[in-house]
């Protein structure tokens, strides 16, 4: 099996990077780090999952620039069922711009139909709660925005906090295997249950994860802190 | 002037001799009051004719305490806000402090800390002549979000007419308000330097110009190094000033400037604490000391004992040091020391944010571009993680290689003393964050105690 991470060098904020590293410690697959001035592996190879991880406002222009000759080869991708994790902000760059404070509009990829909003001064810093076929899902936002337009019902359907904005339940975008969420850091290594999902898409029969037990431990901890009614979600 | 800033002045002066007899010393408490009813009163307050502040991810309080020390010690008055906060509310005491009732300045110097977020807020107004940037890097995820942005915060908020003292083994904290005068310091090529980063954690790793993978000469930990760019030539600054030959085994290093050169003992044996080191003798010179001065005024220093503290208690070494949790690169340079030091040691993580646990829930993503690899070593016998995070930081220890029967979670940390095991001969390492220093010595004082019935059995 072969992960692909695009571009690590400059996506790669928060603990992000370790996702990659937990599935292939869980699993045993290879990582292919492909660097901004590569070309992307799954182009031309089969890669099973692909992932892409949080980055700067400036790294969001740069990642934008060195996926932009690839859209077609992305969009193909997703229609053949390929699978893609993207995290954190990097969300931002499938959609079609990001406004900033002065209106100046950047230009994102256009893969789909949202637009979002940068304010450097409030930063938005909030605890997750979610679900996925059933899968509660935790973790954390910290971003500079939101993204508001059409993301259908999303990747995760929100319990307690922000959807892709705070108006709507529907986090991140979900397009076949493509997924993408606002959740940021090592997202799989705190939710077990998603990792293992995950497994199973990526066509592993009876998935395990590495240091299961206390990973488990920890998810099922977050799980019931999210879950008191007096906890603040927002920071 | 303005009649609020009048009474402003007068009300947080009067509060505090009530302050004093209360018993709430080194509070902020003189300064918030004065912003409350002045919110512009950094601007009118009297100002000492030199002011030099110091800022950065890590080190500012060590760099602030040691120059305001070797200052004193040479004859300097200095004012500072070491007893209090580096925002506004810590400098305007400070500020206050340095003034009489009729808002005239008692002294000629000032050396402040600053926080980088506060950048807006204090430069403004006090217009510093110095301003020294230890370096930056990662730090809290909510607050500073990534270091490009306190960069590009600082550089928007640093006056035209301050001069810069740089860290230019730092490509981030480098190019801060470049068109400001600069000086630059650095440490020359030492022995244990590599030309790949061993870290998890590297803040720039493309050139800023054109984007190609940057290159190493040489490279101390995460991005700090001498940086080039082989696609378009980019490379980092050179050197003002610089530390030179360095020597840990010897404990000694040379300090450049120009084309004179002066022995200095080491203070400490981090790479770490070398930087600062150099910081400060940079900060020194630049503000009149000569090297026999700042030499003389050295001598026998010690870096805040908040920071770090070593002491022989009973049969083990107890040794206090300052991880800072959030904080990726403080904790990841404290777990490099600690794994080198020599002999069997116990680890006590008091690293969970007890303020974040209050009011939310610690966002640990940090926990994974922390090296904590270091600490998989046959030679840590014993971690106990304590805190309301502690089972992250156990599964985090597993992930990075330590025996799950080394690992201990206990979330009362003053309960967890009574767990560590004080084998004779070994060490004891307490990594606590900032947060809750109070309760970090109180628990230290427990293991002390413990430490010596456990050598009377």
């Amino acid at each position: 099996m072969i992960i692909e991470v695009l571009y690590p060098e400059i996506a790669n904020l928060y603990g992000d990077l370790y996702n990659a590293e937990y599935l292939a410690r869980s699993c045993g697959a290879e990582i292919v780090n492909t660097k901004l001035t590569e070309k992307p592996r799954f182009i031309s190879e089969r890669v099973d999952l692909l992932y892409l991880g949080g980055t700067t406002e400036r790294g969001q222009e740069i990642v934008r620039d060195a996926l932009r000759p690839y859209v077609e080869d992305i969009k193909k991708r997703t229609a053949e069922g390929g699978v893609t994790l993207v995290t954190g902000n990097a969300l931002e760059i499938f959609g079609e711009y990001i406004e900033e404070e002065n209106g100046n509009r950047l230009e994102m990829l256009g893969l789909y139909p949202i637009r979002s909003e940068r304010h450097m001064l409030n930063r938005y810093n909030a605890l997750y709660l979610g679900e996925l076929d059933g899968m509660r899902i935790v973790g954390f936002k910290g971003q500079f925005g939101h993204s508001y337009g059409d993301n259908g019902a999303g990747l995760f359907t929100t319990l307690r906090g922000a959807g892709l904005n705070p108006e709507t339940k529907a986090e991140g975008i979900r397009d076949n295997n493509l997924m993408m969420t606002y959740l940021l850091g090592p997202l799989l290594v705190l939710n077990p249950p998603f990792t293992k999902y995950l497994l199973r898409l990526l066509g592993v029969q009876s998935p395990s994860l590495a240091c299961e037990k206390t990973a488990l431990e920890v998810y099922e901890r977050r799980l019931r802190d999210f879950s008191e009614p007096g906890r603040n979600f927002v920071y | 002037m303005k009649l609020r800033f009048i009474i402003a002045l007068f009300l947080a002066k009067l509060s505090k001799p009530i302050l004093k007899l209360t018993g709430h010393k080194g509070t902020d408490f003189p300064g918030k009051l004065a912003l409350k009813i002045c919110p512009e009163f950094l601007r009118y307050v009297a100002k000492p004719r030199h002011i030099v502040c110091i800022t950065g991810t890590n080190g500012k309080t060590t760099v602030t305490n040691m120059t305001v020390d070797v200052l004193e010690r040479a004859g300097r008055r200095v004012l500072s806000n070491r007893a209090g906060s580096n925002i506004n509310s810590g400098v305007s005491t400070a500020l206050l402090n340095g003034v009489s009732l009729i808002n005239r300045p008692k002294y000629d110097l000032a050396v402040l800390e600053t926080d980088e977020r506060s950048a807006k807020r204090i430069y403004p107004y006090l217009k510093p002549e110095l301003i020294a940037i230890t370096n930056l890097f990662r730090d809290s995820i909510m607050r500073n979000a990534h270091p490009q942005y306190i960069a590009d915060f600082l550089s928007a908020n640093i006056p035209a007419e301050t001069t810069l003292v740089l860290n230019a083994d730092d490509l981030i904290s480098s190019r801060v308000a470049p068109e400001n005068e600069r000086v630059y310091f650095g440490i020359d090529r030492m022995p244990t330097d590599l030309t790949e980063c061993p870290n998890r954690l590297s803040d720039i790793r493309i050139c800023p110009v054109c984007s190609h993978e940057l290159k190493y000469d040489y490279l101390r930990y995460h991005h700090i190094g001498k940086a080039r760019c082989p696609a378009c030539g980019f490379c980092a600054p050179d050197y003002d000033c610089a530390g030179t030959d360095v020597d840990i085994p010897a404990m000694r290093m040379t300090f450049r400037e120009k084309d004179e050169t002066h022995e200095y003992p080491l203070l400490s044996d981090s790479v770490f604490n070398v930087y600062n080191m150099v910081t400060v003798i940079t900060l020194c010179r630049r503000l009149g000391l000569s090297h026999a001065e700042i030499s003389k005024a050295m001598d026998g220093m010690e870096i805040v004992a908040t920071r770090y503290g070593s002491e022989k208690v009973g049969n083990v070494t107890l040794t206090n040091q300052m991880a800072k949790g959030l904080n990726a690169l403080a904790s990841s340079r404290a777990f490099d020391y600690v794994s080198h030091r020599p002999g069997k040691k116990e680890l006590f993580m008091m690293m969970s944010c007890m303020t974040d646990e209050r009011h939310w829930s610690e966002n640990t993503s940090w926990l994974y571009d922390c090296d904590f690899e270091f600490l998989a070593s046959p030679d840590i016998t014993h971690i106990i993680a304590t805190g309301p995070r502690a089972i992250d930081y156990k599964l985090r220890l597993e992930l990075a290689g330590v025996e799950p029967e080394k690992i201990e979670c206990i979330e009362d940390a003053e309960k967890a003393a009574e767990a560590l095991r004080f084998e004779p001969g070994s060490s004891i390492f307490m990594f606590y964050a900032a947060d809750q220093l109070d309760y970090v010595f109180k628990v230290r004082s427990k293991i002390k105690t413990l430490a010596g019935k456990a050598a009377e059995r």
